[in-house]
């Protein structure tokens, strides 16, 4: 295990999995869709070249010898030559195309993850977690199923299906007047405003009428929003498995981040009242975080992105500020705190117009939150596909030399400008909801507050 | 003048003078902040705190106004 090049070892045996794992894909598939086969394993060939390559021209510099420019050369004609060769062709599909680019990576990125946590790879799992891997096999099997030769009437009778099923699902597009499947789904894509696709419009563009995909594919928010969840929960899992005294490297991280935003939030609230209000505060921002963040990821998108969810976010927040205001200052209290607190006689004169003031100052608070995280995000996202359609449109009009390196660099700005909007939006969103609880909390405990202050100042 | 063409012209313009005004607020808050900062180093970590979410408030006049042209964005035609 303890090699001089650990990266190296991983290299190898990342590319191996990830051939083992495209053949094995690739069997799967060739009933059911030869060419699709073909073309996963084309992908996974180009990929694979595209590592050699990277080595050798890694090497060749390090070791500072020449002929690294001929071969850079080599490995831009061979590969992405290559990848427009195959594309252009016409027969080969573009999703399993890009599936098959991607698993390499895929599988570099799951071994380095998996070997940082466990010191093993993903087959570990098979031996640890015997009916997670049976789960994902199933999940495979039932997504690359094709829906169209099982039954006569595929597609309609298909994502018929999956709305009946789940009566729960508002989410639906319009359940009134069922569509072939593949119409529906395009007209909802366009109904919305322009994003770049990711990877459940690829899985559903490939395989339409799927009722697993096309209840994916409907709910993407949901999809998104569950990823960035169990991202963070796998991320501080991992960090905090084996907590010690002397943290290691991701669990000094993590602790970091937590205190830093604890120091932050608790600077507002005061000493005692963040030690109770912290968990909730800690986790919408850590939350609004990951989901922002998952946006940069190619063929992720971000779920902050959508009215629904930040409108969700802002709605637990309201209810657990005014839980809270009940909760301490009782109901007569907080009444008269809505009231405006009316002491005389003007106070009370001014009641009628001082309470729906009150209450509509408190009813705009979450619509605020939930526009504003919204705006940001989408407006951010938005820009990216603005650059990124440009890009595709001077690529169309074959002005590739002069397209690509100025269009890609600006995209990488607005990228770096995408990282910093998600971290200040996450932490503008977790203090604001600070600030509405410390309005509701009350207001004499300066005292605490002070001595805080003053303990900090000491040390 | 049609309603469409209307909103075409309207949206561009509430934007830019929501943007005038949250940059007016952005620029009064980041001088103050600065001057702050100039007097009293010490007070760098509570003072960034506050001016992020003033920030916050100020930017926000803004992204309603983007949000209200992405509602209506549908209506120009």
């Amino acid at each position: 295990m303890q090699t001089p090049r650990p990266g190296r070892d991983i290299l190898d045996r990342a590319l191996r999995a990830s051939w083992l794992a495209a053949i094995f894909i690739a069997l799967v598939l060739a009933p059911s869709h030869p060419y699709d086969a073909l073309s996963l394993l084309a992908g996974q060939l180009i990929a694979f070249l595209h590592f050699i390559f990277l080595r050798k021209i890694v090497k060749l510099f390090t070791e500072k010898r020449g002929g690294a420019g001929a071969l850079i050369a080599i490995k831009l004609v061979l590969v992405y030559g290559g990848l427009m060769a195959l594309m252009s062709w016409g027969r080969v599909q573009y999703a399993p195309l890009c599936a098959g680019f991607a698993l390499p990576f895929a599988a570099l990125f799951l071994k380095s993850m998996m070997m940082l946590a466990f010191g093993a790879g993903p087959a570990s799992l098979m031996r640890r977690g015997k009916p997670a891997v049976l789960v994902a096999m199933f999940l495979a099997l039932a997504v690359t199923s094709p829906a169209r030769a099982a039954d006569p009437l595929p597609s309609t009778s298909g994502t018929h299906g999956a709305t009946e099923t789940r009566p729960g699902d508002a989410a639906t597009p319009d359940p009134s007047h069922p569509q072939p499947g593949a119409n529906a789904a395009e007209a909802h894509h366009e109904e919305g405003a322009a994003e770049l696709p990711n990877w459940l419009v690829i899985l559903h563009d490939w395989n339409p009428g799927n009722p697993v995909i096309n209840w994916l594919d409907e709910n993407q928010v949901i999809v998104f929003a569950w990823i960035a969840g169990f991202l963070f929960l796998f991320i501080s899992w991992i960090a905090m498995r084996n907590a010690k005294m002397v943290p290691g490297v991701l669990q000094n991280a993590i602790e970091w981040m937590v205190e830093s935003m604890e120091n932050i939030a608790g600077g507002l609230l005061g000493e005692k009242h963040i030690q109770r209000h912290f968990p909730i505060i800690g986790a919408l921002f850590f939350y609004i975080l990951t989901i922002n963040m998952l946006g940069i990821i190619p063929g992720m998108k971000s779920a902050t992105s959508s009215l629904d969810l930040t409108l969700a976010l802002a709605l637990i927040t309201f209810l657990y500020v005014q839980f809270w205001g009940i909760r301490n200052l009782g109901i007569v209290g907080y009444l008269d705190h809505l009231a405006g607190s009316p002491r005389d006689a003007i106070g009370w004169a001014m009641l009628p117009v001082m309470l729906p003031v009150h209450v509509l100052g408190e009813l705009a608070k979450p619509v605020s939150l939930s526009c504003r995280l919204f705006g940001n995000i989408f407006g951010e996202d938005t820009l990216i596909v603005v650059f990124v359609g440009a890009t595709a449109m001077l690529i169309k009009a074959s002005l590739v030399a002069l397209a690509v390196p100025p269009m890609a660099g600006i995209t990488a700005l607005f990228m770096m400008l995408q990282t910093l909007t998600s971290i200040v939006q996450a932490l503008i969103f977790s203090l604001l909801a600070t600030v509405y609880l410390y309005m509701m909390l009350p207001h004499e405990e300066h005292g605490p507050d002070e001595s805080h202050a003053e303990a900090h100042a000491t040390h | 003048m049609l309603f469409p063409a209307a909103l075409g012209l309207g949206l561009p313009i509430g934007i830019g003078l929501a943007a005038i005004g949250s940059g007016i607020g952005i620029g009064f808050l980041g001088k103050g902040a600065m001057e702050a900062m100039g007097r009293q180093p010490e007070i760098l970590p509570k003072l960034q705190v506050a001016m992020i979410i003033g920030f916050g408030f100020a930017e926000a006049l803004t992204i309603y106004a983007f949000v209200t042209m992405f509602f209506l964005q549908g209506r120009i035609g």
